[in-house]
């Protein structure tokens, strides 16, 4: 069924409006990425009359993201490989292993997925010297798994449970042992939530905040999200500058939101549902 | 609940150990008796050392002070880390318990970050090395006392030397000569002229004080500029190191307060002012954008470059022109790290950042120095440094030198910037923002 | 959930936990075993840097009662809800009512830029606002002015008037993408002959919305409202980067007055007995929303 164009012309009308409520802002900070302040301050959404990559090489260098960009890279990395390895092991073992003490096990991993970091981020924040990782990737790191491994769990889990029990059978009955179970048969059937899976925590991690803000004292170890809150304080006048040092923060997400756009609004969605 | 801890702890490790990452524990450095000669280092060194002098002048001076350290300490590296302000507060007391944590830091005065820090047994006490270099020739009692707390944190301003301040500051008032030369303006001398002067200025339709209280810390020092002017010393050094047990709701307070306030209903600040941040704020000052702006004299040597405006300072007159207290000190202060392994390098180089050569580099660029200059110096005074050198000695040869209120309790500051806000907002009356602050007071004089 | 898995024989029951141990060793230490350290510091008065600590039962939560900076965050959180929630889900009823039905060309397009602000940083959207709402050179005062309505422009994040609302109407723009995108999901299952039936009755489209959409939707409401409310409630990055608080406390967040209390002034055991609160309140929505999940998928069956 289709619609009339006079029902289709104010739908778009709309649309539009709130798709430019929604994109103004962006373009104008990617605008502003390009352009001196002065230009910012009279035509804050036009095209730069001159296109500069000053901004973006200044920030990169005098305001060190290329150190937050190493930073976030590394830990995001080991964030993502180890909690979708880890999730898939744990969510294998909820969905088709037996497993006693479920019963308790399964409402604890519960509990990582619906709290908060502000739950967990005051006694890190104390025992971080006892734990010997202040100052460290890990501090970082190993929180951030914890969490994601919550969700994966969760995630991962109830695609084991609906992995079609004919398969598995057969593999049984081939000889497979579990461990070939599932990374020969049940693995690469799980392709699409674990991509989702991974844009989620890929996301997650990468805009983390607060544990970054808390858990690292060093400028060298610093990440994106953080490293940015501290450029807004040096270089709060200096427009341009704030607008390149968003873009890249920015920038990585996006791009891999327009690229796996399907898996992420599932994941987004079902993260949601599956509460 | 110690079991759970001690599980947590001994498997972390274990798991640690696994992905090889765990810092030796920090060993407790023994303090050695300091000798006569300052030690040279044995073998090569690094020195880490954290400051938020991160502004491009202000950097430059550090940079050029520790290049000389390095010449003449072969062997010794300096390795320089520069935070703003809000980054260092938030991140060093947590460094300072690291085993590789800075050696040298700066650490803001006042009971949440000194005071804490003392009491957590994070940093060395100087009184050593104190004596050893003679800095009673550098610094007075008054400044020492700014850096000093007893050993448990809790008594500010007596005990222990725990920091030295390269520089000095001091609150008063930058002017635009221009736009005074051209209306005929000139330095008032009494507070009431001070007042005539915002009112002509803004008849004239320019902004009388360039200000913004986006971020709230500038306001403590517009309103105690005024609160200077009303009270006592006494009082302020009362308020701030908690002794004596006064009170904020006083009738000079709810005064300053009321000034202050009327100032802002009179239109005296930028329009916009409640939505615009400090360093916005001077940007546009400095653009020529305003007559006048109140802050500290830090602010000297960005309006030494960069500008062709032509700017003056002076302090806030007292009322019918008597002398008066103003607010000022010295900067954040250099610490050492209790457990560095290398303190008498580092108290070296404390030395050396107090040293007469660092006093000339700061004044170079326009910065207040905390210590005299060389003999024979020849800093250019003929400009606005030397404007804010004389308002400076002037509260010195006066004993006027008044503090930053906001030290006075760990939430002070809070409470400060959130009650200034709302009583520029006319969400509270002078009166009700005096309570208000008294209660944090109250309750922390309670608690001592 | 249904415990399908099977024992094979020959093989020890416990096998599963060698799949299930690394990911949960990990999770038990960094985050069950804080969340419990949490609560238990919250019954402590620590010293400075946590030195020392004294137990002092519920003092810290009865001082949270009598703690007006703490009431007054949290009420602004409550208020949150409306610019996290209630708004979000009514723009994006009314956009998913627009997109829902029939495919009209564009349809993933508008699908991916509303979602956008989603994927993005908070502290970015903080800094891209921040930069929107400055006073003078801020886009919002400047179409304003362009437009001929100066007397509207104001000094959005530093007004007591407009504070809360400016910071309030971003975390709206954040979220009505999403809610929106939960509700098209939702409208796939709407059966059509609903409608067409309805149209045959003579409804209009206003009343089919009401009468069919709404109640179609109610499940995905109810999830957007639950996961909209929490992240209303655990609004710190955006008031970071924004006000820090402020103008007064008008701003100030529970998550934002955590991180003040027990991280920048020293003040541990209060904060973690601010954090339990927002954890009990956050913990038992989502227990809520769980049961509305789980009634859905009953209803379904």
């Amino acid at each position: 069924m289709t619609l009339h164009w006079r029902k289709i012309i104010p739908r778009y009308l709309v649309l539009t409006v709130f798709m430019l409520v929604v994109l103004l802002p962006i373009w104008g900070a990617l605008m502003s990425a390009f352009k001196s302040n002065a230009e910012i301050a009279t035509s804050p959404f036009s095209l730069p009359q001159i296109w500069t990559l000053e901004n973006f090489r200044q920030a990169w260098t005098v305001g060190k993201f290329s150190v937050f960009f190493k930073n976030s890279v590394i830990v995001t990395t080991i964030v993502v490989v180890a909690s979708v390895f880890l999730s898939t092991l744990s969510g294998y073992a909820f969905g088709q292993l037996p497993l006693p003490g479920r019963a308790i096990l399964f409402p604890l991993m519960l509990v990582g997925y619906m709290v908060p970091f502000e739950a967990v981020v005051i006694p890190l924040y104390n025992w971080m010297g006892l734990l010997g990782l202040r100052n460290t990737y890990w501090a970082l790191i190993l929180p951030q798994i914890g969490l994601s491994v919550s969700f994966g769990t969760l995630w991962m889990s109830s695609f084991f449970e609906n992995a079609p029990r004919e398969l598995v059978d057969a593999a049984t009955i081939d000889g497979c042992n579990r461990w070939q179970t599932l990374w020969q048969i049940l693995w690469p059937l799980a392709k699409p939530a674990t991509t989702t899976l991974i844009v989620l925590i890929f996301m997650w991690t990468w805009n983390e905040f607060l544990l970054a803000l808390v858990m690292v004292q060093s400028e060298a170890m610093r990440t994106l999200s953080v490293g940015l809150a501290f450029f807004q304080g040096r270089y709060t006048s200096n427009l341009s500058l704030m607008a390149a040092g968003a873009i890249i923060v920015a920038l990585p997400t996006v791009l891999i939101y327009i690229i796996f756009q399907r898996f992420f609004i599932r994941g987004m969605l079902g993260g949601a549902i599956k509460g | 609940m110690k079991r759970i801890r001690n599980f947590f702890l001994i498997t972390t490790i274990f798991l640690l150990t696994l992905t090889s990452c765990i810092p030796d524990t920090p060993t407790e450095v023994s303090q050695e008796p300091v000798g006569e000669v300052p030690a040279e280092p044995a073998e090569d060194l690094t020195l880490l050392v954290w400051d938020q002098f991160y502004r491009p002048e202000e950097s430059a001076v550090i940079d050029q002070l520790n290049r000389e350290f390095e010449n003449d300490h072969p062997g010794v590296t300096i390795e320089r880390e520069t935070k703003i302000l809000e980054d260092l507060k938030l991140t060093v007391k947590l460094a300072l318990a690291e085993a590789d944590g800075p050696d040298v830091a700066q650490v803001n005065q006042g009971r949440s970050d000194m005071g804490a820090m003392v009491e957590a047994d994070l940093l060395l006490p100087l009184n050593e090395y104190q004596t050893q270099y003679n800095w009673a020739n550098v610094f007075g009692t008054s400044v020492a006392s700014r850096n000093s707390f007893t050993p448990d944190g809790k008594t500010f301003g007596q005990g222990n030397l725990y920091g030295v301040s390269p520089t000095a500051e001091v609150v008063g008032v930058f002017y635009n000569k221009g736009i005074f030369a051209e209306n005929g303006w000139s330095v008032p001398t009494t507070f009431e002229d001070f007042e005539q002067l915002l009112a002509d200025i803004k008849a004239a339709g320019i902004t009388p004080i360039a200000f913004g209280s986006l971020d709230g810390w500038n306001a403590i020092h517009e309103f105690s500029a005024i609160q200077h002017l009303l009270v006592s010393l006494d009082y302020i050094n009362n308020l701030t190191y908690g002794v004596n047990n006064v009170s904020f709701d006083t009738p000079e307070n709810i005064e300053a307060a009321r000034i202050f306030y009327d100032w802002a209903q009179a239109g005296y600040f930028t329009d916009g002012y409640s939505g615009i941040g400090y360093d916005d704020s001077n940007n546009q000052f400095k653009a020529g954008e305003g007559a006048m702006t109140i802050t500290g004299s830090w602010f000297a040597p960005e309006l030494l470059t960069g500008t062709d405006q032509d700017f003056g300072f002076f302090l806030l007159p007292g009322f019918s022109g008597q002398a008066t207290v103003a607010i000022g000190g010295v900067g954040i202060p250099y610490s050492i790290r209790k457990t560095t392994e290398h303190p008498d390098i580092a108290a070296e180089y404390l030395n050396w950042m107090i040293s007469p050569r660092a006093a000339e580099l700061w004044a170079g660029i326009g910065m207040l120095p905390a210590m005299s200059l060389p003999e024979g110096s020849d800093v250019d005074t003929d400009n606005l440094f030397g404007e804010t050198l004389f308002a400076w000695d002037t509260i010195n040869t006066n004993n006027a030198v008044g503090h930053y209120i906001d030290w006075a309790t760990p939430t002070f500051y809070d409470t400060l910037v959130a009650e200034l806000q709302k009583l520029l907002g006319s969400v509270s009356t002078p009166a009700e923002f005096t309570v208000a602050v008294e209660a944090d007071y109250a309750q922390f004089l309670q608690g001592q | 959930m249904k415990p399908q898995a099977h024992h094979r024989p020959g093989e020890s029951r416990w096998k599963g936990y060698l799949y299930l141990l690394p990911g949960f060793l990990i999770y038990l230490l960094f985050t069950l075993i804080p969340i419990i350290e949490t609560v238990r510091t919250s019954f402590f008065d620590w010293g400075a840097l946590g030195k020392s600590n004294i137990w002092v039962g519920l003092g810290n939560y009865i001082d949270l009662l009598n703690d007006s900076t703490f009431l007054k965050a949290f009420s602004n959180n409550l208020v949150f809800i409306i610019f996290y929630s209630i708004i979000p889900i009514m723009l994006g009823l009314f956009l998913a009512s627009l997109l829902g039905r029939y495919p009209i060309p564009g349809f993933t397009f508008f699908r991916t830029v509303l979602f956008l602000p989603q994927v993005i940083s908070m502290v970015v959207v903080g800094v891209i606002w921040r930069w929107m709402f400055h006073p003078t050179t801020g886009p919002v005062n400047l179409l304003l002015g362009a437009i001929g309505l100066e007397e509207f422009q104001q000094a959005w994040l530093g007004s007591f008037a407009w504070a809360l609302l400016s910071v309030g109407s971003v975390g709206s723009w954040v979220q009505y993408g999403f809610c929106m995108v939960l509700f098209l999901a939702g409208m796939q299952r709407i059966s059509e002959e609903y409608y067409e039936a309805s149209s045959l009755d003579g409804a209009n489209e206003l009343q089919q919305f009401i009468h069919i959409t709404v109640p179609g939707l109610k499940s995905e409401i109810g999830v957007a409202l639950i996961t909209t409310m929490i992240a209303a409630l655990r609004v710190f990055d955006l008031v970071y980067a924004t006000t820090r608080g402020g103008p007064g406390e008008s701003t100030l967040v529970t998550g934002f007055l955590i991180y003040r209390t027990a991280i920048l002034n020293n003040d541990i055991g209060y904060g973690a007995a601010m954090a339990t609160v927002l954890t009990i309140v956050i913990l038992s929505l989502s227990l809520l929303i769980r049961k509305l999940m789980t009634e859905r998928s009953d209803e379904a069956a």
